[in-house]
């Protein structure tokens, strides 16, 4: 989850808020209050006073900036909600935007606001823009859901329209541009066109922001207008809007950003949105909008999931101090989020939010007290049998990774074209060394032989591990099987060595066994075979080929057994 | 005397019967039939103990063929070679260069140009226009002086100073230097040394001579035991103090000690363990677990995505159809859900195991016992590029505790009972913490007695939203621990790919201190 930069001053004078003088704050205090929104600090600059913060809750978008964070803590000293005129009834509106038919086809919903009388500084314009960023990139899921887009008031006339034109229609000089494109140019040449212009390519017919006019403010949600989308240090009348396919998260966004500037001294006035189409709001709405609804919970529910009987009191004043709207009724509160926040999906959020406004020291810790019995699986005690016992065969034991390469567990074995080559494959492959799924143990250990030349012989190691078998009339396309693998490699190294092994093991487990010849091309022919108990194959062993050993560049000859724990769990 | 080597004795022995006439090693490895290596172990051996000195050394120069003066024996050396190409030109007319040497004899251009130019010094060629070679007639010295001393070495090494100095000095200029090995000559140093009693080892070998030798032994041996002739023997003291030689033992690997270890406490305090497959669905890796199929670390970059087949066939019922309500209208759990079509097939995907969580949502719809609690140690699998933080596959502790009595407050206690019994902790932080289907979370920081102040795992009560379509209706924590960093510490490593490592020393002479 994201991790902003802040500056230490912006922040402090945020959390003292517009009418009280900022004050120094030691940086462990700060790391105290950061619990309130679940952030961690991961750097300071002293000589910057630069913040380095990290924030976890992926469904707390508004914390993800110096202004939520400082709201947050605001909020729990002075113990109760910050209330915004703006979400209350607006006394008027800027004006209207008005969104064009067909829109629900294309990017369907916008909101916007306009801000006033917040003269953009230095670090407040650098903490919008990363605040913009972070929220279309991370909640928006790169623009896709949300976008925003931040404009100089002072040139737009309303009505601005929310249009759609077809790609060659329209022309403005996009930033970062000194031309005017065509918006089909831009998608093709500019580089946030071809980063994002997959959100609405493939339509006739793009969607644009533009004024009475007929000035283009934006192409959403690809690039902004350099003439009127580009807020500089000094401006202090904006316009902000905010595209997406989500009505709530595209409402909720606009509602974070006017909380945002409404902090930094703003005054914010909403726009009139005029829908062709009924939606959840209506077809007349103005935003910023507060949408969320009061919902009544018992307080037994907060107090038995919390084990601690806070009672009304003590919930009522928790959530106030952490920015709800509370009526406590009885053995009843209703709760309300404030209209920056959209995550209460159920009970359980509530109850988390009264533990951190409390703080988890207020909760003593209590033993769980019901008795369970302790246990490991069949095959994980088999798995342990198997490797005391190799262990005392005098056997190194090692531990590999399971995801590999084709080559490793194929190539090299000369198994390539047979039977013994399935093995499950990734399809996002990172690097072609990490691409499948190893089905069995030996080359595993033939990549530490490779490795250990150096290593005074006799080398004998083995390893009790999952490997991927495909099958297709497993569940989930192959069997996870807890496998033995064991190899041994010195000048000497011979088929009855390890025969020796298998049959020692397989005599201390109380499975008789025969061997099979097989014919597996990693092995010599004619010294390989297949383990054979009550009738099914449970392994084999064999004299590694020369081949094989050369392509893992190894220069003593080796024997190798490969086993399926799983089977000797089978009855005999 | 006591501590005598057998072959110390020996040499001992042999240079009393010598006493005026200091003998060399060579004299010495006659007079006691001993084998080279033998005579200079033991020799070595009692200049240590002051037994024996060095009377005299002097140091010879021994003359010997390399590889490449045996090949030039068999093929004739660069600088006849060269002599007899500039006659054969001589008598076709031919103009002959050295390059035309090099390229005609297949010869190294430096050993060309170092054979012309002897030859044109001995006046043998002349060098004329054109950089052509000629043949004046005249004989090269130096071509019959090699000639010799290759016949002369091929039958074996002999002394320097044995060759007349022409010869000598002829050897001395093809002799190996250093900065060139192609010579055909070797000149080594060969240290005599002669050696006599010291009164200390005078004093021993006189000993050894009234008593003998015969009697001391190295070894008891099965014979010895059975007649009973070890009475009469002396055994040899070892020198007990020397280094061991060193062995390969059969042993565990010390990270699965360590999670052994784990498994081990686990077990005793109650837990149950689980398991499941390493590919899993979509379903089950995630979507059980109420994250949201839009969710950030659902994406391509996060999880590794199955080639084939890429579905599974089914989702087992009743689950699919409870899960898809949950998200999307939160049914049944007293959710509002997260309000988006769920798309079903996504359901199917199959995908490498991402987290342990998997496993306790499996064993949830599976029907664990109510009080219950499980573990797993589960191979799982993240979309990251490998380095000394991230492995591609790596062992997640993790698991769930179900059980009327649960709540925050247990699940802090159950947290508090892991920092002790598994860290060994006694001060403990508990931090407010955001996992996709806990709520709340907790993130439990221990003081570690080496590492300070240190995330130990995080926790958390499931959501109702995971619980309830899974068909259980008692409060279940979910917990995971982060054990690898604490396992690098108890191994003394700091790259956490040697935990997986392929280099059997390391692994041999890795070991833990938990």
């Amino acid at each position: 989850m994201p991790t902003i930069s802040l500056q230490r001053d912006d922040l402090e004078a945020l959390i003292a808020g517009q009418d009280e003088k900022p004050a120094r704050i030691p940086l462990d205090q700060l790391e105290q209050w950061l619990m309130l929104v679940k952030g961690e600090l991961k750097g300071h600059n002293s000589e910057t006073g630069e913040l380095r913060i990290e924030l976890q809750d992926s469904n707390r978008p508004d914390l993800w900036c110096c202004e939520g964070i400082a709201r947050q803590i605001r909020i729990k000293q002075r113990g109760s909600a910050i209330s915004y005129p703006f979400f209350k009834k607006p006394k008027g509106v800027a004006g209207k935007l008005v969104v064009a038919q067909g829109m629900d086809q294309v990017r369907p919903y916008v909101a916007a606001c306009t801000a006033v009388g917040y003269r953009v500084t230095a670090s407040g314009l650098t903490q919008l823009i990363q605040t913009q960023e972070k929220l279309a990139d991370i909640f928006g899921r790169k623009r896709r859901s949300v976008s925003i887009g931040l404009y100089r008031l002072a040139p737009i006339v309303f009505p601005v329209s929310y249009d759609l034109v077809k790609p060659d229609d329209v022309r403005f000089t996009p930033l970062g541009m000194e031309t005017m494109m065509t918006l089909r140019e831009i998608l093709m040449v500019h580089p946030k066109g071809v980063e994002y212009g997959g959100i609405v390519g493939g339509h006739d017919r793009l969607p644009v922001l533009r004024d009475a006019k007929g000035q283009v403010l934006s192409f959403p949600p690809i690039i902004n207008s350099r003439e009127i989308g580009e807020v500089q240090v000094g401006d202090h009348e904006l316009f902000v809007e905010v595209t997406g396919t989500d009505l709530s998260m595209v409402a909720l966004t606009l509602n974070v950003f006017a909380a945002n500037l409404a902090d930094r001294g703003a005054v914010i006035t909403p726009v009139e949105i005029h829908s062709p189409v009924k939606t959840d709001f209506g077809r007349r709405w103005s935003t910023p909008i507060d949408f969320g609804a009061p919902r009544t919970i018992p307080l037994k529910a907060i107090e038995s999931a919390l084990g601690e009987a806070l009672g009304g009191k003590e919930v009522t004043s928790a959530l106030k101090s952490y920015g709800y709207t509370v009526k406590s009724a009885g053995q009843k509160v209703a709760v309300q989020l404030p209209p920056y926040r959209n995550d209460l999906l159920h009970t359980v959020d509530v109850v988390e939010d009264v533990a951190i406004s409390q703080g988890y020291a207020r909760f003593a810790p209590v033993m769980p007290s019901q008795f369970t019995v302790g246990g490991l699986s069949r095959l994980e005690q088999m798995a342990d049998r198997v490797r005391h016992l190799m262990v005392g065969l005098e056997f190194q034991e090692i531990i590999s990774n399971i995801m590999g390469s084709h080559q490793d567990f194929c190539t090299r074995m000369r198994l390539d074209g047979t039977e013994w080559a399935k093995v499950v494959e990734v399809d996002n492959v990172m690097s072609l060394s990490y691409s499948c799924l190893r089905q069995w143990i030996t080359p595993s250990l033939l990549q530490v032989e490779t490795n250990s030349s150096r290593a005074f012989y006799p080398h004998r190691m083995f390893e009790v591990g999952e490997v991927a078998i495909p099958d297709a009339s497993a569940d989930v396309g192959s069997r996870t099987v807890t496998m033995l693998g064991a190899v041994i490699a010195h000048a000497g190294a011979h088929f009855s060595e390890i025969h020796s092994c298998l049959d020692l093991l397989l005599y201390y487990l109380d499975r008789p066994f025969t061997l099979e010849p097989v014919d597996h091309p990693s092995f010599l022919d004619g010294r390989a075979g297949k383990i054979v108990s009550n009738g099914r194959v449970i392994g084999l062993l064999g004299e590694v080929h020369p081949e094989v050993l050369e392509h893992w560049q190894i220069g003593v000859p080796a024997v190798a057994l490969e086993l399926e724990i799983d089977r000797l769990l089978e009855d005999v | 005397m006591d501590n005598l080597h057998p072959l110390e004795s020996k040499v001992l022995l042999a240079l009393t019967r010598q006493p005026d006439a200091p003998p060399t090693l060579d004299q010495l490895a006659e007079s006691t039939g001993l084998e080279p290596s033998q005579l200079s172990m033991a020799v070595e051996w009692l200049l240590a103990k002051s037994l024996i000195a060095v009377q005299a050394e002097t140091v010879a120069h021994i003359a010997s063929l390399t590889p490449i003066g045996e090949l030039f024996f068999e093929k004739y050396t660069p600088i006849e070679r060269v002599l007899s190409a500039a006659r054969e030109a001589g008598q076709t007319g031919k103009r002959l260069t050295i390059q035309d040497i090099q390229a005609k004899e297949a010869l190294e251009p430096s050993d060309v140009s170092k054979a012309v130019g002897t030859l044109k010094k001995e006046g043998a060629i002349l060098i004329v226009q054109g950089g052509c070679i000629e043949s004046t007639g005249r004989n090269s010295a130096t071509a019959e002086a090699m000639r010799s001393l290759l016949q002369e070495l091929r039958s074996g090494q002999r002394e320097l100073q044995s060759f007349s100095e022409p010869l000598r000095s002829v050897l001395q200029q093809h002799a190996v230097k250093r900065g060139n090995a192609r010579e055909p000559f070797r000149i080594d140093e060969r240290v005599t040394r002669s050696f006599v009693l010291t009164p200390a080892g005078q004093e021993v070998a006189e000993q050894l001579s009234r008593d003998g030798v015969a009697e001391e032994v190295s070894q008891l041996t099965p014979e010895l035991l059975k007649e009973g002739a070890w009475r009469t023997k002396r055994f040899r003291k070892y020198t007990i103090s020397l280094r061991a030689p060193r062995i390969a033992a059969g042993k565990r690997h010390p990270y699965r000690e360590f999670l052994d270890l784990v498994k081990l406490k686990l077990v005793s305090m109650g837990f149950q363990e689980m398991r499941g497959t390493l590919v899993e669905t979509e379903f089950w890796n995630m979507d059980a677990l109420f994250m949201p199929q839009f969710h950030p670390a659902r994406d391509i970059h996060d999880v590794y995505f199955v080639k084939n087949p890429t579905h599974a066939r089914t989702i087992a019922e009743p689950y699919l159809t409870q899960v898809t309500q949950v998200h999307e209208k939160g049914t049944g759990a007293g959710s509002t859900g997260w309000g988006y079509a769920f798309d079903a097939e996504r359901a199917k995907r199959l995908v490498l195991r991402s987290q342990g969580t998997a496993v306790s949502a499996r064993t949830l719809a599976a029907g664990a016992s109510v009080p219950g609690k499980y573990f797993s140690i589960a191979r799982c699998f993240r979309y990251d590029q490998v380095d000394a933080t991230h492995a591609t596959d790596f062992f997640q502790v993790e698991g769930i505790v179900l059980g009327s009595d649960i709540n925050f407050r247990t699940l802090l206690g159950l947290l508090n009972l892991f920092a002790r019994e598994v860290a060994q902790a006694k001060e403990v932080k508990f931090l407010p913490a955001y996992f996709p289907f806990t709520e709340p979370s907790v993130e439990m920081h221990v003081r570690h007695p080496k590492l300070g102040w240190m995330e130990l795992g995080g926790a958390g009560l499931f959501r109702p939203e995971v619980t309830t379509p899974l068909g259980v209706s008692v409060p279940v924590i979910a917990w995971g621990l982060g054990l690898d960093r604490m396992a690098m510490v108890a191994l003394g490593i700091h790259d956490i790919r040697d935990l997986f490592s392929a280099d059997l020393e390391f692994i041999r002479t890795m070991r833990g201190s938990f």
